[in-house]
Order: structure tokens, then sequence, then C-alpha cells
């Protein structure tokens, strides 16, 4: 079995101990599996035991209500995708996303993975979503002051704003 | 003319010809050497170097001149306004004091005094007090940063630099420039006669005349990718310039006193004393410059504790042993 | 909910802050409040940052542990500190960049970057743009190495649309990428030798050298693409100029030329100024590292082997046998050291490579005739390549609200922006001028920082 085979078999585990369904095959295009809110912080705890120890990205969009005719097939809500990789030989990157309604807020993993610090600061800044347990959470690319999150789809880009200082 | 040699003889009217003379010379070449520094830098990076201003570039220090009188005359709203303006000519004031002990030939001196050493060195180690009052003066962190480390390196390098200079005053056992110079031509250039304490305390000399001129990689006040300009952040125009050529004067000028502490003075086997003079002068200051253009920049602690632990006691040593040799000699 | 096991830690005192890096382990609580605008947390809060024990083989200059969230009034001064604004406007940030210094006499005792004056909100212009419209702009966001940013958004696209790339293109990207890092690399050289000797000193000639060579590589690519920076030259399924007649010579004879000077360079690691200077300063070790998420050089001279070229290949690095170099101090010397070594490498790659390109197309797609060509289906990718910086990643979702062929949300990983990250970590306990040498060999190109 080959270093990324290992590490495959590892994060399918993994996943299946989390009761997901095992998409860790690198040609899925899904962005991982959907975890429960609840247990994001615990799986990445999980996966960082496990050897992905360094950390790569957390992915936030903003999806507005989505309708098929009349009916509403889909609300207003936020997703917030996280990935982790595993070091050396057979490295391989473990994704998966969590759903998250308005006003709700997710687990930030600031406390496990240092690097969190600087890219939670920029998905606060650029989508609005808040990360709980994040000890500086503040605006990372826009002015303090900027009224409104640039990256969600209902922002109106048309606005002008008044020139900066 | 002997009535206008008599004339001369006044010390007063020798030091005012001398010193007028002095001065504006000291300024033009100050000038040019600007200009052969950059072209010697661009020679060190595959460059060009001035060119455009005259044949090949020799108008740009002129140019470079009527840019920094154009310039606007900025001063900070809170800087304290008197030391602001007044620094930068106390700078200049004494980096050229210094050139009144310096003897080119025989007779081309201002002023020969019987303590040259002492007052060339006390002169210039004043320059690093000015240097600090502007940067106080000017009410910006990144100055007031500089100047407390230019402080600092004077104080420090000041030590060594005495101790070095005084290997040749013992061994001349004369404080006047002018008579080390002529002890020397009688007895062999101190750098090579009697060998061993001389050459040590010649490299020591120029190592801390670049330090006390600020000199890569002893420039750690002006630390330009550090401190953006050191104590001259907030300088323009013409005051900026000033204290430019005052660093220029003030290396050209320990080149000169370590060519005639060190290296003869006017002493050469033929032709105008004077010739010979200005060229030890002339290729000590190329190898200053050959060495600001090589070395990268040491950290601060790092340059105190080269003087402290390296530079202070080798002194001490060089003058002990300088001390018994005399002894042994009689 | 799951929180960390929190052990029960004592607060730190300023005494405990004091000695030599002792694992502190401290608990938020005990810093006071500094989340002024994040949710109040229900529960025991998790430390901050886990306890680590120091590595011994490296000398360290931090006279404590560096703690990113330092509450300054627990620090006693023996006076008042200095806050010193370094940047936005300052010559060795790199850019455009902000740290504010709370300084104790010359010594750091917390560092606050400030990113964001570079933000130019590249990643919501993305949204409105077709994948042929992206390259050109991705190009400006580290403009230090754009083929390598181009490669990576046009592989991320190649991924969600199910492109193969042809061999030859496949190789060529190799080529291109390899000569990028010499020359980006080239240039954080000249750089970083500008930071440790000023402008008007030894380390400008070091600066103009690198950039006598770096010319010579621009010189190369304007062979190719007709363009010295900004090459525009990937597209979704390939690239779009092939090679010339006699290019592979002339990178032959420019890499060869560049490969003898290096030893040079490697010379002057040795030299005593150079060493003083780097060595000891700025350690970060191998967790921190890992933790942060830092990459490329900065992982590798903390002593990870890792390497996605070697580890996770794409392009055609599975066809060479690439050397990784590892550095275990995790100071700017190591970093110096690992860059220096890695063009070398990339020389070899490049001109193994260029002599093996096989015959073929160089792009699988046909040129874009019309807006919609490329039609992006629903779905995420993440594409991670290995720049000069470190792992570049793409994070593309397709589909949505736009069903065309522009990304709903593109979101780039940049590596700088960790590399960045790393100041409040390093700088505390360092002088004014370490923290110069630590940016300079940090690398960080603002307009990846910032987007």
């Amino acid at each position: 079995m080959s270093a990324v085979e290992a590490r495959v078999a590892q994060l399918e585990e993994i996943f299946l101990r989390f009761e997901l369904k095992a998409e860790s095959d690198a040609d899925n295009k899904t962005g991982g599996p959907l975890v429960p809110r609840a247990r994001h912080y615990e799986l990445a705890q999980a996966l960082k035991e496990a050897g992905w120890t360094s950390y790569v990205a957390v992915v936030a969009s903003h999806w507005l209500e989505e309708k098929k005719g009349e009916t509403v097939v889909d609300v207003e809500h936020f997703e917030v995708a996280t990935a982790l990789r595993s070091v050396g030989a057979g490295t391989l990157v473990a994704k998966w996303r969590v759903r998250l309604e308005l006003n709700e807020d997710i687990d930030s993993l600031f406390p496990l993975f240092a690097g969190a610090d600087w890219q939670e600061r920029e998905q606060y800044d650029l989508v609005g979503v808040s990360f709980k347990g994040h000890p500086d959470l503040r605006r990372l690319m826009m002015p303090d002051e900027w009224v409104g999150h640039p990256l969600r789809k209902d922002y109106a880009i048309e606005t002008g704003c008044a020139p900066w200082r | 003319m002997n009535e206008a040699l008599e004339l001369l003889a006044n010390p007063w009217i020798h030091g005012f010809v001398f010193g007028a003379v002095i001065v504006t010379a000291l300024m033009s070449v100050t000038a040019y050497i600007t200009w052969f520094e950059r072209k010697f830098a661009a020679r060190l990076h595959s460059r060009m170097g001035p060119t455009m201003v005259g044949p090949k570039g020799l108008l740009q220090p002129i140019a470079d001149g009527l840019k920094m009188i154009q310039k606007e005359d900025i001063v900070p709203r809170d800087a304290d306004r008197l030391l602001f303006n007044a620094a930068p000519a106390i700078t200049l004031f004494f980096a050229l004091a210094v050139a009144a002990v310096i003897p080119f030939s025989p007779g081309l001196l201002a002023s020969n005094l019987d303590i040259g050493v002492l007052y060339a060195l006390a002169v210039s180690g004043l320059m690093g007090f000015p240097v600090w009052v502007g940067a106080w003066a000017s009410n910006n962190k990144y100055a007031l940063f500089g100047g407390m480390r230019a402080v600092a390196q004077a104080i420090s390098y000041e030590i060594p630099m005495v101790l070095s200079a005084l290997v040749p005053v013992v061994l001349a056992g004369s404080l006047s420039i002018g008579q080390i110079v002529e002890y020397q031509i009688e007895h062999g250039w101190f750098a090579f006669w009697p060998p061993g304490p001389g050459i040590f305390a010649f490299v020591l000399f120029m190592l801390t005349a670049l330090a006390e001129g600020n000199r890569i990689p002893f420039d750690i006040p002006e630390a330009e990718s550090e401190l953006v300009a050191g104590p001259t952040t907030e300088y323009t125009g013409i005051k900026f310039g000033l204290f430019a050529s005052a660093e220029y004067i003030h290396s050209l000028l320990a080149s000169a006193l370590g060519a005639a502490l060190f290296l003869g003075g006017w002493d050469g086997p033929f032709g105008i004393p004077v010739f010979w003079m200005l060229l030890k002068t002339c290729m000590l200051f190329v190898g200053v410059t050959w060495i600001r253009w090589t070395l990268l920049r040491f950290r601060s602690d790092q340059l105190m504790a080269l003087c402290w632990v390296y530079l202070v006691p080798g002194a001490l040593g060089l003058l002990l042993i300088t001390g018994l040799y005399v002894h042994v000699r009689g | 909910m799951a929180v960390a096991e929190t052990p029960p830690a004592a607060p730190v005192t300023p005494a405990a802050q004091a000695t030599p890096i002792a694992p502190v382990t401290q608990v938020a609580a005990s810093t006071g409040p500094l989340v002024p605008s994040g949710p109040p947390r229900d529960g025991p809060i998790p430390p901050i940052r886990a306890a680590r024990t120091p590595r011994t083989d490296c000398k360290p200059t931090k006279a404590f542990v560096p703690e990113p969230h330092l509450d300054l009034s627990t620090y006693e001064a023996d006076a008042d500190l200095m806050t010193l604004s370094l940047g936005p406007q300052h010559p060795s940030t790199h850019g455009v960049f902000r740290v504010v210094l709370y300084l104790d006499g010359e010594q750091i005792v917390k560092a606050v970057p400030y990113p964001g004056y570079l933000h130019r909100g590249v990643e919501k212009l993305c949204e409105k743009l077709m994948a042929s419209n992206i390259t050109p702009i991705i190009d400006k966001n580290d403009y230090v190495a754009p083929m390598t940013n181009e490669q990576a958004v046009n592989m991320a696209f190649e991924s969600l649309m199910g492109v193969e790339v042809p061999v030859r293109a496949r190789y060529l990207r190799t080529v291109l990428a390899e000569t990028q890092r010499v020359a980006s690399h080239l240039l954080w050289l000249g750089t970083f030798g500008m930071d440790l000797g000023g402008a008007l000193g030894g380390g400008t000639s070091l600066f103009m050298w690198c950039f006598r060579e770096r010319e010579l590589i621009l010189d190369l690519f304007e062979n190719l693409t007709g363009c010295r920076f900004h090459y525009n030259t990937h597209t979704v399924g390939g690239n779009r100029h092939d090679v010339p007649a006699g290019w592979p010579e002339m990178l032959h004879r420019t890499l060869g030329a560049i490969d003898e000077r290096l030893d040079q360079y490697l010379g002057m690691l040795e030299h005593p100024i150079f060493s003083a200077r780097t060595k000891g300063v700025g350690v970060i070790d191998a967790d921190l590292a890992l933790e942060l998420g830092l990459t490329g050089p900065l992982l590798r001279a903390s002593g990870v082997d890792h390497d996605l070229r070697r580890d996770a290949p794409y392009h055609a690095y599975a066809e060479v046998d690439l050397k990784v170099f590892v550095e275990d101090a995790g100071d700017c010397w190591a970093r110096s050291k690992v860059r220096i070594e890695e063009m070398r490498e990339s020389i070899r790659i490049s001109r193994i490579l260029v002599d093996n390109l096989p015959p073929g197309p160089i792009c699988s797609t046909k040129p874009l005739k019309m807006v919609g060509q490329h039609k992006l289906p629903p779905g995420q990718v993440y594409v991670g390549i290995e720049t000069p910086r470190g792992e570049l990643g793409t994070w593309l979702i397709g589909g949505g609200a736009n069903k065309g062929s522009s990304p709903y949300r593109l979101k780039i990983r940049s590596p700088s922006l960790h590399a960045c990250a790393v100041i409040p970590y390093v700088l505390p306990g360092c002088s004014l001028s370490d923290a110069i040498a630590i940016l300079g060999s940090l690398d960080p190109v603002m307009g990846e920082v910032d987007r």
C-alpha cells in the first residue's frame, strides 16, 4: 500500500467514525462531506491527532435563497469549508463543509491551529461568518469602519464608498 | 609680494586664508567624491552610474547640489525649530574643523597645533552630538532611534580610535601631527616600522574611522532598511545635503588623518609632497568605499560587542606593547 | 460541543514570561478581554496556544516565549513602551504592510501586523469573470511569481471541468514554474540583501547582481510569451504560447550562467557578517510552522520534509527525481540556504525537462471564441500547488446562482498570508534590526497577502 493509499484509508476511517459518507478520493468535486455544526471542532481535532497537522484554508461562501418556480428549494445560508493537509510523503487534503443558517456561528479552529487566526478573520471580514472562540475577531482586509461584507452575494457592488483617507 | 607674505605671517590672516582655501577645496572635492563613489559603486554592480549630465556624468554633482537647494525645506510641525535648523550646520562645522590640523605638506596646513592629534579626535568625536540634536529636534521616532544609536556608537568607538591613534603618538613622542609625519620621514612609516603594533593600530584606526563615519558595515544609525534614514529622516533639501556632505568630509578627513599618522603623510620618493599626501588619502578613501559597497550591516548589539569585547582590549594591548617597545628602545 | 481539554494552568506571571523559553500554557481568561467583537463562548475557554517543548538544537534569540495576543498590561517594562508603526510606507516591508511594534528599548515586546492596504477585491472580481479573463488578474496577485499563480487557478478550473492537459503542456508548465522559481528566489535574495545591508552599501551590490540574473530569466519569458511580468500564457487545458525556435538553447545558456553564479551566493552564506545577522534569528520551530500553515521554503527550513512537487506530483514532476532540501534550524540562515539550494535544483529540473519536451499539442481546449464556451459544472474543488512561496491553493466553487462560465466563489489560499501571520510569534524578543531581517526572510508578497 502506497503512502497515499494509506492516508486515503485513514481519512475514510475517520470520516466513517463521524458517520460521514467517505468522500475522500481526489476525484470527487463536492468539497468534502457536510458535517454537523456541533461536530466541526471534534472532527478537526480527530484529524489533527491522526496526522493532518498542517492548516490549509477555511472558505466561507454565501448562498442566496433558491427558488424553483414558486417553491423555495433552499433558504439563504452560509457554507464554511475547511481543509487540512497531512504532511510528508502521500500528503492528502482533508476537506469538509459545514452548513450554517443565518445568525449561526461556527467553532473557531484557532485553539487547534494557529494558522486559523488570519484565515478566519478574513472570512469574517469578507463573508461575515462569525467564529466562536476566536480570540481576536477583527476585520483583516477591509477598514475597521467598513459596513457590510463584500463577498456576500447580496452585497451591492455598485455602491460608492467614501474615498479612503 | 613680500608684503603679502608678511601679511600671511600674521596668524589671524594666515588662519583665515588657509581656512577659506581648505573649506572651499574640501566642499568641491566632496561633491566630486560623490561622483566618484557613484561611478565606483556602479562598476561593482555592473551598472553605468551617472552618464547623462555632462561628459561621463561629470556635472552630476553640480546638478545634485542645485537640486538640493531647490527642494522644499520642510520643518515638521512639532519639531524644535531652532535646534532642527541649527543641527546640520553644526555637524558640518565639526566635520570641517578637523581639516585645520591636517598637514598636506610641510607648509600647507591651517594651524600647526602642538596637540593636533588630540584636537582632531576631539572635534571629530563631537560630530555625533549635533546629529543627535537634530534627530531629537525632528520629533520623529525613527530619527530618535537613529540619533540614540549614533550617540552610542560615537561614544563607544571613540575609545578604540583614540587608543589606536595614541600608538603613533607614543612612538613619535609628540602630539603634533606635523612632527609625527616628520618622525616617520626620518624613521619609516608607522604602518610598517616598527613591525607589529603599527600595522594593527592602522587597521584599528581605519576600522573605527569607518564606524565614526557611520559607514557600512557600521552604519546602524542610518540603517535605511530599518530606520528609513535614521537621524536625517525628517530633513529635506539642503539641510539633508549638509548632513550628507558632513559625512563624506568626515570619511575623507579620517582617511587623511590615517595617511598622516600611519603612512608617512607627505613622504614620497619624488615630486611634490602634497601629491603624495593626497594620493594616500585617496587610496584610503577608495578602500573605505570598497568596504562600504561590499559588506552587509552589523546589528547594533553586535556592533557594541565588537567594540567593547575585541577592539577596546585590543587597542589597550597594542598601546601596552608600543609602550614597552619605546621603553626598551630608550 | 467538543472543546479541547483545558489543563488547569496557572495564570502566567510576568516573572514566568521573563524566563527564557519556558513552555507557557496561557489561558485566555488571564489576559483579559481581547475580543471586542466576538460572541461570548459558553464553557471554559480553550488555551490560545498549546504548550510546546522548545527545540534545543537551535539558539533562539528570544528572551521570552512569544505570545501573539499578549496583554501589554501584564508586561513589566523598565520604562514606557515605545510604539513604532513600521509601515505602511517603509523601505523594508516589501510592499504596503504595517506592523505596529511595541518596543522596550530596542527589544520588541509585541508585534501587531495590519495587512489589507493592498486589498483589491480579486476574489469578488473573479465571480464576474470567465476563466480566461481571470488568468491575467491572478497574475497580479503574486507579482513576483506570476507563472505559478496562473497555473494554480487554471489547474483548479481544469480539475472542476474535467479537462485533460496535454503532455507537452504539462512539461512546459513544469519548466516555466521552475524557471519562475529561480527568478522569484533571486528577487528574494536581492531584497534580503537590501534588508541586511541597506540601500547604500553591500546589500545593493547583492540586489543588483540578483537583478542582473533575473533580467535574463525575464528575457527568456519575454521570448516565449511576449511579456516580461504578467504573462497570461496559461489557459484552461494547456498553454497559449508554444516554445519558439531556439528557446531551449536560450534557456540552457541562461540557466547555465545562473547556475555558475549560485556558488558565489552559497559562499556568501558563510560570510561572518551574514551568518551573524541570520543564524539563530527568527527561529520558527516545526510545530509552530505546521500549525500556522507555513509551507514551502519556510516549512522546509524548519525541518519538515514536505514538498507538494514530490509528495503530490502534478504537472510533470512525477517524471523527474526531485531533491528536496530540508534544514533543521528554522532561522533566517536556514531559510536562505533552502532557497538558494532550491534554485540549483530548479535549474537542474528545468534543463532536464526542456530537453525532453514531448511533441504534440499544447492545449486541449479550443481558443475562446464566445462567452460561455467554457461551462463550469456545479461542485467544489481545491487544488494546491507548490509556488516559490509555498502552497498556493485555489478553492473553486462552480454552479450556484452563476450558472455560466464564472465561478460562484473563488478563494485563494496564499502562502504569503500565512508567512505574515507568523510575525506576531517570531518578532517578540528580537531587536528592531532582527525584525527587518526576519520580515525579509519570510519573503511575503503583499499583493498575494491582501489580494
